[in-house]
């Protein structure tokens, strides 16, 4: 049995639907008509004690609705959700002790004091015994650097910063499971890797499960095992990040500086798809021949100055998943 | 004994929400000390009001100028006190965000938690602002003030429950933004019969007699009209226990509506999503 069991899960939202013109605005006053959105259709996933799992989606896919369900601050329309053995909407606030949960656009910290203080007031939500408090704070100040701003009140702190510190304060109790969704927002290169860092590190080392939905496809590569892909409240795809890329990801591109103009430029196994003056980009598939093959073969006509292969990027698989399907070809093309 | 455990935790919890926000307060000193300047432009406004009305004349409904003036000055106190807790806008700014639903994430009760904030916020302002000025305006104006500890201490429990009041009323009404696009008229209702029924600057006797039996028939006479007419010795003898039943009656009536309000906008969090 999974720590999290989703059986066709679904959210179905009643939006009034607003009326045109000032008759439609009186008319609305006594009766009011409904459309139906379905957020989420009928998904079911399971995920295991020690998984980090990346839940992917475009915009209004339904990745926050499954989220806000799992918390336990949203019902179901239908199926069942465990998390833990425990029905999220229905014994919320025992739920709420057993996970963490940090929205990277909004913050669970008080503004205008320094940041020790939240986590202060937390140990007392929480409960949170002093020695465990006292553990706690010097290991994710320790990984987090969370030192240098502990005393400086949180609106004056960088995204990056109050980043960390929400994210050491969803983790201060000692959840079993961890939703972050869209950890890395807006953070810079340098922010986001540490932060990655510090997710793998505590899912490593605590055991904890982590769910986590992003826009950043490196969070996935770096921190994933398996991704579920969600479009249009659907579940596309899950699995591992591997298989996607085992099969959209055969094709490669060759790029090739040449000295000198290409005229008539044709190589077997592989298909000129763009040319810039001297510089030539060639589609080939991994399983027709190798890298080195087309290079060997181009090298016995022309002159090569340099050479660059591009692998596929995520982020053109995944839009290719949304746009065809598992099933459709890998005809699209590299950016 | 695991019972008083659970009890002390909980609100050991809750007293830490009070502390925080007292460092809050302390936080946006600043921000207290404008707030006392407005306290006195607005005291000093009704003070001569009252100074016109009462010109000339010895008492008006059997109510002295030093009786009245303690009125003005008590009532600018506990009001001053009242404002230091979260406004109504503040409060229907945590719906519209979705703050509120964020903190349904939590192992506690949010109308017990904002009570507990608004408990720190409100210490710092009654220590820092209201006890020193009042007590050096008290001192130099020399009004009417309670005669005896028993009458000291009704008022302070008056007080208190208005305080109660007050606050269930508020939190109900900014509990209305989750069915509310627009706001503006909510806030002008209860800033109207905040300011009108609650006795907060013209007593209930001096209304005519409809508006008062209307005023009666109100919760928001408990709010500084009891605990003012107390202070000021209009109320005395059984009169006194017939309005603080009344006020706890108004309490007990308004947390229930407040409770009913905030479980419906919490099944409207978990149903529609906020």
């Amino acid at each position: 049995m999974g720590l999290i069991e989703v059986n066709h899960l679904s959210k179905h939202y009643q939006i009034a639907k607003r009326q045109e013109g000032l008759g439609g605005a009186l008319r609305s006053l006594f009766h009011r008509e409904y459309m139906t959105k379905m957020a989420v259709q009928d998904i079911s996933f399971a995920v295991n004690r020690g998984e980090v799992v990346g839940y992917i989606g475009p915009n209004g896919a339904g990745k926050s609705t499954t989220i806000k369900m799992l918390t336990g601050i949203l019902v179901p329309t239908s199926g069942e959700i465990r998390v833990n053995g425990i029905i999220p909407f229905k014994e919320r606030q025992k739920n709420a002790r057993q996970i963490g949960v940090v929205f990277g656009q909004r913050t669970q910290l008080w503004w205008d004091l320094p940041t020790i203080e939240s986590f202060e007031l937390l140990k007392q939500v929480f409960e949170v015994p002093d020695q465990r408090y006292r553990q706690n704070m010097a290991t994710f100040s320790d990984i987090l650097g969370l030192g240098e701003f502990l005393y400086t009140p949180v609106r004056q702190l960088s995204l990056g910063q109050r980043m960390r510190a929400d994210i050491a304060a969803s983790l201060l109790h000692d959840p079993v499971i961890l939703f972050l969704d869209e950890p890395t927002i807006g953070l810079d290169v340098v922010a986001k890797e540490r932060m990655r860092t510090f997710i793998k590190e505590i899912n490593r080392e605590r055991g904890v499960t982590v769910i986590l939905t992003t826009h950043d496809m490196s969070d996935i590569e770096k921190l994933c095992q398996r991704m579920i892909l969600i479009d249009k409240g659907r579940v596309m795809y899950d699995g591992e990040l591997a298989k996607i890329k085992e099969r959209f990801g055969k094709e490669r591109v060759l790029i090739v500086d040449l000295e000198g103009e290409a005229t008539d430029f044709s190589i077997a196994g592989a298909a000129v798809i763009k040319q810039e003056g001297n510089r030539m980009w060639l589609r080939f598939s991994r399983d027709e021949v190798t890298a080195s093959q087309l290079i060997n073969q181009i090298s016995e006509k022309y002159e090569i100055k340099d050479v660059t292969i591009k692998d596929p990027e995520i982020d053109v698989m995944i839009r290719h998943i949304y746009e065809k399907g598992m099933d459709g070809q890998a005809d699209y093309q590299q950016e | 004994m695991i019972l008083e455990v659970i009890i002390l935790g909980t609100f050991k919890m809750y007293g830490e929400f009070s502390r925080k926000s007292f460092q809050r307060a302390a936080a946006y000193r600043f921000d207290a000390w404008t707030r006392i300047i407005g306290n006195v432009m607005f005291l000093f406004m009704w003070g001569f009001i009252w100074y016109g009305l009462y010109h000339g004349k010895g008492e008006v409904e059997g109510v002295s100028f030093q009786a009245m003036l303690s009125y003005i000055l008590i009532s600018q106190a506990l009001q001053g006190l009242h404002g230091a807790g979260t406004p109504l806008w503040e409060i229907q700014e945590r719906v519209r965000t979705g703050d509120i639903a964020m903190e349904m994430l939590r192992p506690y009760d949010y109308p017990t938690r904002m009570l507990f904030s608004d408990f720190g916020s409100i210490t710092f302002y009654f220590m820092t602002a209201i006890v020193p000025l009042y007590t050096v305006l008290f001192l130099v104006l020399k009004p009417v003030v309670p005669t005896s500890f028993s009458q000291g201490g009704l008022f302070v429990v008056s007080a208190i429950l208005g305080y109660l009041i007050r606050y269930c009323i508020e939190l109900t009404f900014g509990l209305f933004t989750f069915w509310l696009v627009e706001t503006g008229g909510v806030e002008d209702i209860f800033y109207f019969a905040i300011s009108l029924f609650s006795g907060s600057v013209i007593p209930l006797w001096f209304f005519p007699g409809w508006l008062e039996q209307v005023a009666g028939y109100l919760p928001f006479q408990g709010i500084f009209f009891v605990p003012n007419s107390i202070f000021v010795g209009q109320l005395t003898g059984q009169a006194v226990w017939d309005a603080l039943l009344s006020q706890v009656i108004w309490l007990l009536i308004c947390y229930a509506i407040l409770r009913f309000v905030w479980a419906k906008a919490s099944m409207k969090i978990v149903i529609q999503g906020g």
